[in-house]
């Protein structure tokens, strides 16, 4: 079959072997829009995002150089709620917490999540099992966070019940002890997120190129070679989307917090985010509040910079070596 | 879009515009039938000095109110009962409650924000009225308005209890009167008395003295008879632990579990201010001296005999222990027995709860000199309006907060769901008399020889600090005394750390 193409006043004249073809395109489709034609469409979306976004983040700015609390009028402070930051120890603390919540949280999920990914991928049973997987997600984090409240309660928590049988805890509940009450949040995190981790994985894992598997087992490679030099190079951008979503969740995430631990005990829990809403919405120090939030906000704005180019790197490498 | 004649003389619509139309018209209905649902609406026929009770209370017939409270006894039974009033006054009042940190932060976003969604708060005195003091009516203009209905018994400090309307009423200024006090919450002692009998042998053999609870009980005599229950429980007896703290996530009650036991040894405070009308200038703390770093310790060593679970457990939490019967006392809130009196979910109920005051200070704990007292403190819970509100919508709010903190009202509330008067005329009803000896219909009554005979009288009664500042306050001792308890720093350290952030917080 040949083709030849030949544009025409009203459209584009097409031969399909011999026999010519007119596709009619109306004069309007040729007419290339102006900016102000585009500007115009997006002004909706610009007006809500300004609305919703823009106006609050300088609003945020402006209550950061002021002190804003709980009662009337406010006064310009300069760079004081920024520099009392420096001297803040449980603005410190917060940070490390934070990293060490969203690193446990995130090497879990990507460990697990994977893994699982790879159990389910061409399983018999995977639709059923990745609709049951996904079930804990499905849940508001506020009410998974009072679920396993419940659940890990020393009086009545089944959990608790459970594992003091089994002589892994004693009476102390695992959010009652600043040793454990961490690892409380990061297994609900787990329980709540790794599906999703699952879920991201096993869409890229239908993306791999059968022919590249096939081939590498032909070489002889065994299933796990197969899958280190084949599948994970091949879903590291479904990755990084899973990560950066995680990330960012993390982040910002505080209802199973505020829920099971509310921060306590002493602080072992009192992740920045956390922090943040108490300086905010407890103690009403709008200012300072917003000053903390900044500083999130830039330091989520890097690290997932980072992120993106440390995950980029091998993905379009990948890319290259398929084109 | 329809079918128009030939010869018509009027415009079609055409189906974009109507639906242009149509959609402009749903937008605003919606918009509209949002906020009225979720705001307060005004109806007013004026009135007169001179007319009748009955105009006076229906003035405002046809309005709404929305009224933001704790989710405790008294907001609930008036809510069961808010058709007594619609009836009175014609005015619909929407009761939203939950915990109080929450109402904290909702009233704090309203208020704060130039708003009037809840032109009635409830204002517990030193979480909510300290801080935000700024945003609530003067009621004395109402008081003394004489086209509004007003209570046949006043509102003056003789009708409540002894301070409960300084606690709540007056913050920094007695220019204006800023809530009445709609409910009560007092510490006392919770024990059981079945077990204080049945070890009471024991404990004698080897303390030489008498295992029981009075006012003379002190925190030492507390102390033993957790370390006596915990030796119990490890030599494998079938018992509860002896005693658990104030914990959890609830900062605001964990200050008041350690104050308590710090005022009762030479009535310590923790500001250099008057309690009865706080300071927006609090000045530098007492935390650190010798007697903070002394009670400290000895907070410390209850805890490590206390429940193991104990730094888990916060208010209410720690009534579920006590219910369940994991642990033999407790120092809670008088609203509480209603609850532990139970018997469908009580294991401590059937009278094997006793109710004493507060634990006394011990003699040889004090370093500042001070008396031993029993020490109790409390939170009053106002009811107050926003001043945000319009006048009109300030008018009728009072009408309801005079509604809610009747007599009428708490006794009705005291018979029904458990609440805790402040208005001392509830007390004298021959029924209340009656319910504070068991067989009582009033399970709160069993505990008002403790709290309003005892623990609010003075030298006991301790109100605590009203500070703008108190909720990161609260935050900060809870935290370092956490630490503190769980043994990651020395109950010096702990003093230490709470003074220094608590003059920051304060700008000192």
């Amino acid at each position: 079959m040949t083709q030849d193409k030949t544009s025409a006043p009203d459209g584009v004249v097409r031969y399909v072997d011999g026999a010519k073809v007119l596709d009619y395109l109306p004069h309007a489709f040729n007419v290339k829009p102006s900016s102000r034609y585009y500007f115009w469409l997006m002004a909706p979306a610009l007006i809500v995002l300004a609305a919703i976004s823009i106006y609050p983040f300088f609003w945020l700015i402006w209550m950061s150089l002021h002190n804003v609390g709980s009662s009337a009028g406010e006064t310009f402070a300069g760079l004081k709620n920024f520099e009392k930051l420096l001297t803040d120890d449980k603005f410190w603390n917060g940070w490390i917490l934070l990293f060490q919540y969203s690193g446990f949280c995130m090497f879990f999920e990507i460990g697990i999540g994977v893994l699982l990914a790879v159990i389910l991928n061409g399983n018999r049973f995977e639709n059923v099992l990745v609709t049951i997987f996904l079930m804990p997600m499905m849940m508001a984090p506020a009410i998974a966070g009072l679920v396993w409240y419940y659940l890990f309660n020393s009086t009545f928590g089944w959990y608790h019940w459970l594992l003091q049988s089994l002589g892994i805890l004693g009476e102390t509940s695992i959010i009652g002890s600043t040793d454990t009450a961490m690892a409380g949040l990061i297994i609900v995190d787990i329980w709540q997120w790794t599906p999703l981790i699952t879920l991201i994985t096993l869409a890229g894992m239908k993306r791999v190129p059968r022919d590249q598997l096939e081939a590498n087992m032909v070489d002889g490679a065994s299933a796990f070679r197969n899958f280190v030099s084949i599948t994970l190079p091949n879903i590291f951008p479904f990755l990084l989307i899973g990560i950066m979503l995680r990330f960012m969740d993390n982040f910002r995430f505080i209802d199973v917090i505020l829920a099971l631990t509310g921060g306590g005990p002493a602080d072992s829990t009192n992740v920045l985010p956390v922090y943040l809403f108490d300086v905010s919405f407890r103690y009403f120090k709008l200012g300072r509040g917003a000053a903390i939030a900044l500083t999130l906000l830039i330091v989520t704005i890097i690290l997932g910079k980072l992120l993106v180019r440390v995950f980029e790197g091998p993905a379009s490498k990948r890319t290259d070596m398929g084109s | 879009m329809f079918n128009k004649p030939k010869d018509a003389i009027y415009t079609s619509i055409s189906r974009r515009r109507f639906l242009e139309l149509g959609g402009g018209v749903a937008s605003a209905l919606g918009t509209g039938a949002i906020a009225v649902g979720l705001n307060s609406v005004m109806m007013r026929t004026p009135v007169q000095a001179a007319s009748s009770p009955e105009a006076k209370m229906k003035q405002y017939a046809g309005s709404k109110l929305v009224f933001m409270s704790e989710n405790t006894p008294p907001s609930f039974a008036i809510r069961d009962k808010i058709k007594d009033f619609y009836d009175a006054t014609g005015i619909t009042v929407e009761i939203l409650t939950d915990d109080l940190p929450v109402v904290a932060q909702k009233v704090g976003i309203d208020m704060k924000s130039g708003k009037a969604d809840f032109p009635l708060v409830y204002s517990q005195d030193k979480p909510i009225g300290a801080p935000f003091a700024d945003y609530f009516a003067d009621l004395s203009k109402f008081i003394k308005d004489d086209t509004l209905p007003q209570d046949p018994e006043g509102y003056g400090a003789d009708v409540w209890f002894e301070n409960f309307l300084d606690a709540c009423g007056y913050m920094y200024t007695r220019d204006k009167l800023m809530a009445f006090p709609y409910d009560a919450a007092v510490a006392l002692t919770f024990y059981r008395q079945d077990l204080f009998e049945k070890y009471s042998k024991d404990f004698e053999k080897e303390y030489k003295y008498r295992m029981e609870f009075t006012p003379k009980t002190t925190w030492k005599n507390v102390l033993d008879y957790t370390t006596f229950f915990k030796k119990l429980k490890q030599a494998g007896q079938d018992v509860p632990y002896g005693y658990a703290q104030h914990h959890g996530t609830f900062a605001w009650t964990t200050q008041l579990d350690i104050q308590r036991m710090m005022y009762a040894h030479g009535q310590w405070n923790d500001f250099k201010i008057d309690d009865r009308l706080g300071s927006q200038k609090p000045g530098p703390t007492n935390w650190g001296d010798a007697q903070s770093v002394e009670i400290m310790k000895r907070f410390k060593e209850l805890a490590d005999v206390s429940h193991p679970d104990n730094l888990a457990n916060d208010t209410l939490q720690l009534n579920t222990v006590y219910q369940s019967g994991q642990i033999a006392m407790q120092v809670q809130y008088h609203e509480f027995a209603a609850s532990v009196e139970d018997e469908q979910k009580s294991k401590a109920a059937g009278g094997k709860t006793a109710y004493a005051p507060c634990p006394l200070g011990e003699a040889s704990w004090i370093k500042n000199g001070g008396k031993a007292v029993n020490g109790t403190n409390c939170g009053i819970g106002g009811i107050s309006i926003n001043k945000n509100a319009s006048e009109d919508i300030q008018r009728a709010a009072f009408i309801f907060a005079t509604h809610a903190v009747s007599k009428k009202v708490q006794y009705s509330v005291l018979t029904g769901l458990g609440g805790t008067p402040t208005r001392k005329s509830v007390l004298a009803e021959p029924d209340v008399v009656a319910a504070r000896k068991r067989p009582s219909k009033m399970p709160n009554a069993l505990t008002f020889e403790a709290v309003y005979d005892y623990g609010i009288k003075d030298p006991h009664f301790v109100l605590g600090p009203k500070i703008p500042e108190n909720n990161e306050y609260f935050k900060i001792i809870h935290a370092e005394t956490q630490k503190c308890v769980a043994g990651k720093q020395s109950p010096e350290e702990a003093c230490k750390a709470i003074k220094k952030q608590t003059d920051n917080a304060n700008d000192i």
